[in-house]
Order: C-alpha cells, then structure tokens, then sequence
C-alpha cells in the first residue's frame, strides 16, 4: 500500500495494469473513514462512557474511588425536585422565544419578499445576528442596554414618563428580558429560513389566483402559507431543539438568577457536574436533557406530518 | 385607483417592518461601538447617545485593553481562539469534506445503511446538546492532562466540526458535475489527482463556505470552553462572559466593549463577504 507512488504516477499510465495502485473500491473507504473515525471517538465513545458513568458515583472532588451503583443516580435523578424550576425555566423560555421568534421572523421576511427598494441590503444585513456569539449579544443588550440605572432601555422609559422596569432582577421580568435577547439571533434565523422558502416557491398558483382576483390576504393565507409548511416544521423544531439547550445567554446576563428563576437544565447540569464535581449524577441529568429532546422531536414531526401534507397537498 | 391605494398601503407596511427590524438590529450594535469609545466613568453614570454631542469619544479603553497597562488582557484569549478556530477548522475541513465526496459520488450499502442515513447521522450531531458530552469530554481530559489546552479545545471542535462539514460538502459535491470526474478517469487519472486537479479548484468556494461555518461556530462557542478551559485556554466568549457577568464592584464595561466589538469583527466581516454561499449551511438544509 502505497499511496505517494499512486500520487506522482504520470497523467497516463504507461501499464494498463498498476499492480500497487489503489483503486475506487479503496478510496471508496479511506475517504470516509477518517470522518466515521472522528464521530465514533469524539461522539460515541464518550457517549457511551458517560452513560456508564451514570451507574457509578463517580465524583469528581471525592477522595473516594468510584465504584458501581446501579440505577441509583437515575432514581435520584426522578425524585430531585432541585430539576423541577431548571426544568419549568428551561420549558417556559422554549415556549416563549419559537413563536416570538416565529411570527418576527415571518413578518420580516415576508416583507422582504415583498420589498423592491434595498431588498439585497436588508437581505444581508438581517444576517449579521448569526455571526454574533449569543455571548457578546448577551453582554451588550443583556448587561449594559438593560442595565437598570444606566442603560438606554431604562433611560428612555424615565424620558417618556413610563414606569422603569425591573429588567434583571424580578424573576419574571428576568425571562422576558432573556427571551428578547435571544430573539435578536434567533429571528434571524428563522428569517433566513423563511426568506429562503419564499424565494423557492412556485409562480404558477400566484399567477392562477390572481387571475381569479385573489386578494393580497387571500394569496397570503391559501398559498403561501400552505406552501411555507414544511419549512415552518423546520424552522420551529431547529429553533426549539437550540433553545431547549440554552446556556450562554443565561450565564452572561443572569448566571441563572435572580435566586434560580433563570436556570436553565444546561446550567444546572454544568453546576451540577463541573462546578460540583458531581459527574456521575450530571451525566445521568444530561442524558435526561437528550431523553426529552428526543422525545419533543419524534411528537413534534409526527403531530406537524399530516399538517404538512395536507398544506402542500402532497397527500 | 383601488389597486394602487393597495399597494402603497401595502409597501407602507412592508418598509416599516423592515426599517423597524433594522433599527432593532443595528442599535444594539451601534451601542456596543460607542460604548467602546466612552470612558469607563462615561458608562457607569447615565445614558448617553451621540458622540461630540452628549459625550466625548475617547480611545482610552482602546488604550487600556491593548496598552501595556492592561488591566484585563484579552491578548491569551484572542491567541487561543484564533487558534483553535483555526486549527479545527482546518482539520474538520479535510476529514469532513473527503467524507463529504466519498458520499456524493461512492455507493454504500452496510445492511440497511445507504449514503442517506450516513449523510443524516452526520448532521444530526449538529443539533446535539453539548451537555451531554462535556461531562465525558471533563473526566477524560482530566485523565489525559488536556484540561485548559489549546490541542484539547481543537480535538472537540473537531469532534463537532468534521461531521457537519461531511453533510455540507456531500450536498455541495454532488452539485458539481459527475462527467468531467468520470471522463479524467477513464483517460487513466487516479482518483487523487482527480481530487486534485478537479474536484478541488471547482470545490473552491464551497470548501471556503464549509471553513467559515465551522469557524465561526468555534470562534463563537462558550459552553465547550466553559467546561473545558479554566485560565491558559480560555476563549474570547468564555473570557467576555466572565469579565462581564454580575459583580459587585465596578465593572471595566468600555473595556468590555471593545473587546466584544473586536471580537465580533472577523466573524461578521467572514459571514457577510460569503454570505451568498453559507444560506444551505446556516439552514441545515431545511430549504434547498
């Protein structure tokens, strides 16, 4: 096996036969390996090693030596109620920012579609959110636009003679505050998806319907809505299963707080696990956290199938 | 008459939309860039907007961050980062994207196992909680001594990068194509000078788009660094979050501020000079 020989072999062999050239039934495998290799030991094996570890009590910080304990961690793990408010935060956040940063994303792009003037402007600018780290959005909006006593936000409410808000430190307010930061970045995703389904979408029922005196609303809500279906199924579960993992928007702005009306199940795994040193009982948690992801996903597209088919009319 | 009040009505709706989303885009990061150019007394007092007018630009936190008297420096960081960035982009960009070829243009069958369900499994690693794996990733980087080094942050990116790169540039091979390939072989090229002479110079931009995809992701990935790096490899987000998160005491918000405004930079500078290639990346192929 000698691959550089095969690499400065002439543009045209002089043998028709390379005895020790490697064929497409080889490279078929040698480009592919590598990746599976990678996968199998970044992703499976610790995969699998941490889902060993939840059957010990592996602590980090214990003088004690780990040693196997059954499904202890996992019927802990049921019966700590310490997961219930991560849990309740980490639901009530999901549910807030996907139709916030649904029916924002929709109207901005349908807009757009409808734009003439600067329409490639708008385009490319509307990109921008997703190249910012959700760590620095965090620090601008989160720590100096909201900040209670000099931030704009604040100032301007003073200026118009409204109440101030306690933005960061009432616990509802605080997950308000949090879900329109994660709004900024999110939206445009959920525009860039939109935008892309728009742009992709047949002429033929517009020019039909028109004809018919279709109004603006009525081309709106029987075609492009329709139509926009299965991209919408798209767009909701990748926004969902991201925003289901929050972490560095909580930790910039809130660190979870005030008290743990912020903590995320994220947060509270690498609480739980790296500050603690708890590995054994963290792992078990994050794999509950994969648990219900899994789970909200399979719902999530079987319930949105029929929907979708019945809206494009692929039935 | 009726048509056209419509549509003026119409376009009215449409730019206000658009010129509302805008300003809801652009303060944010107009704050952020005037922010940079206060006094760090300037931000702990009130709220000022215009520069020359309620304030006076100064580069005095430029000067804290990057002068020799630097209170905080952010030099450690922006090194790690644009290392481990870098590095892992680049290897995530060759393991990733030979996987990506093979699978656009070689048949696999292993059992019930065709180019599809590889294809998927390599994306759905994308949508993954990291939490999941950052508890193994500790424990064997503790047993490994990669706990706060540049190497150790490079090899679990790469663990994310690589097989996102493989279903990306899977999509973007088998756009190119098949005949060129197809008649160079039959002329007597072996498979890497195909990959050489043709698949690489027509796979240019798309190599390019898959390199800052996963840059961007690593330049902007916290909760991994968070785990994983603790003082000699801590990455910008990880670094930015610490300095800025709630303390008592006084806060350096303008050096703060520039270093996340110099951060941002390469990233959205990188995004939008390429913006036209990385739709399909961004949106996981949720539209074709």
């Amino acid at each position: 096996m000698s691959v550089s020989t095969t690499e400065r072999a002439p543009l045209v062999s002089a043998r028709p036969i390379r005895r020790f050239s490697l064929s497409d039934r080889h490279y078929k495998w040698i480009l592919l390996l590598p990746a599976v290799l990678v996968v199998v030991g970044l992703t499976l094996f610790p995969l699998v090693f941490s889902l060993a570890i939840t059957f010990t009590n592996w602590d980090l910080y214990s003088a004690d030596s780990a040693s196997f304990a059954g499904l202890s961690q996992w019927t802990r793990l049921l019966g700590d109620r310490g997961f219930l408010t991560p849990a309740r935060n980490t639901v009530v956040f999901t549910a807030g920012v996907v139709p916030l940063e649904f029916v924002l994303g929709l109207m901005v792009a349908l807009a757009l579609n409808n734009a003439t003037v600067g329409r490639t402007f708008f385009r490319v600018f509307f990109l921008v959110p997703l190249m910012v780290s959700p760590v620095a959005t965090s620090f601008i909006m989160g720590r100096t636009m909201f900040d209670p006593n000099v931030g704009p936000i604040h100032d301007l409410l003073v200026r118009f003679g409204l109440p101030a808000v306690p933005w960061l430190t009432h616990p509802t307010w605080a997950m308000v505050t949090l879900m329109l930061i994660d709004s900024w970045g999110g939206t445009a995703f959920m525009i860039l998806l939109f935008t892309a389904g728009l742009q992709g979408m047949p002429q033929e029922p517009y020019e039909a319907a028109k004809v018919d005196g279709a109004s603006d609303w009525q081309l709106l809500r029987h075609i492009t809505l329709p139509l926009l279906a299965p991209v919408m199924v798209a767009a909701v579960l990748i926004r969902a299963l991201d925003a289901f993992k929050v972490v560095d928007i909580i930790a910039t702005v809130t660190g979870g707080g005030p008290g743990d009306a912020t903590e995320s199940l994220t947060l509270k795994v690498y609480n739980l696990a790296v500050k603690g040193g708890d590995v054994a009982y963290g792992a078990a948690a994050s794999y509950a956290l994969v648990a219900i992801m899994i789970v909200f996903a399979t719902v999530f597209l079987l319930a949105t199938r029929k929907a979708v088919r019945r809206a494009t009319g692929d039935d | 008459m009726a048509m056209r009040r419509a549509t003026l009505g119409r376009n009215i709706l449409v730019y206000a939309i658009l010129l509302g989303w805008t300003v809801w885009l652009a303060f944010p990061l107009y704050w952020l860039a005037i922010a940079a150019f206060k006094t760090p007394l300037a931000m702990t007092q009130y709220a000022t907007y215009i520069p020359w007018v309620d304030f006076t630009p100064t580069l005095a936190a430029f000067q804290n961050v990057f002068g020799k008297a630097a209170g905080l420096d952010p030099r450690q960081p922006f090194t790690n980062s644009v290392m481990i960035s870098t590095g892992a982009g680049i290897v995530a960009l060759v393991i990733g994207s030979m996987a990506g070829y093979a699978l656009a243009r070689f048949r696999y069958q292993i059992g019930r196992i065709d180019n599809d369900q590889i294809s998927n499994f390599f994306l759905s690693q994308r949508l993954f909680p990291v939490a999941v794996l950052a508890v193994p990733f500790l424990i064997l980087y503790r047993e490994l001594s990669l706990l706060d080094t540049q190497i150790g942050m490079i090899v679990a990116e790469i663990g994310f990068g690589t097989p996102f790169v493989a279903w990306l540039m899977r999509d973007f091979f088998a756009s190119l194509p098949r005949e060129i390939e197809e008649s160079a072989l039959i002329d007597g090229c072996t498979r890497p000078q195909v990959l050489r002479h043709i698949v690489f110079p027509l796979g240019a931009p798309g190599l390019v788009a898959a390199f800052i995809l996963i840059f961007i992701g690593s330049w902007n990935n916290y909760f991994l660094a968070l785990v994983l790096t603790f003082s000699d490899a801590v990455t910008v987000p990880l670094f930015i979050q610490t300095q800025a998160q709630y303390v008592t005491g006084i806060t350096p918000w303008a050096n703060i501020a520039v270093i996340t405004l110099v951060s941002i930079v390469p990233p959205v500078l990188a995004g939008l000079l390429l913006q036209r290639y990385l739709t399909h990346g961004l949106t996981f192929g949720a539209v074709k």
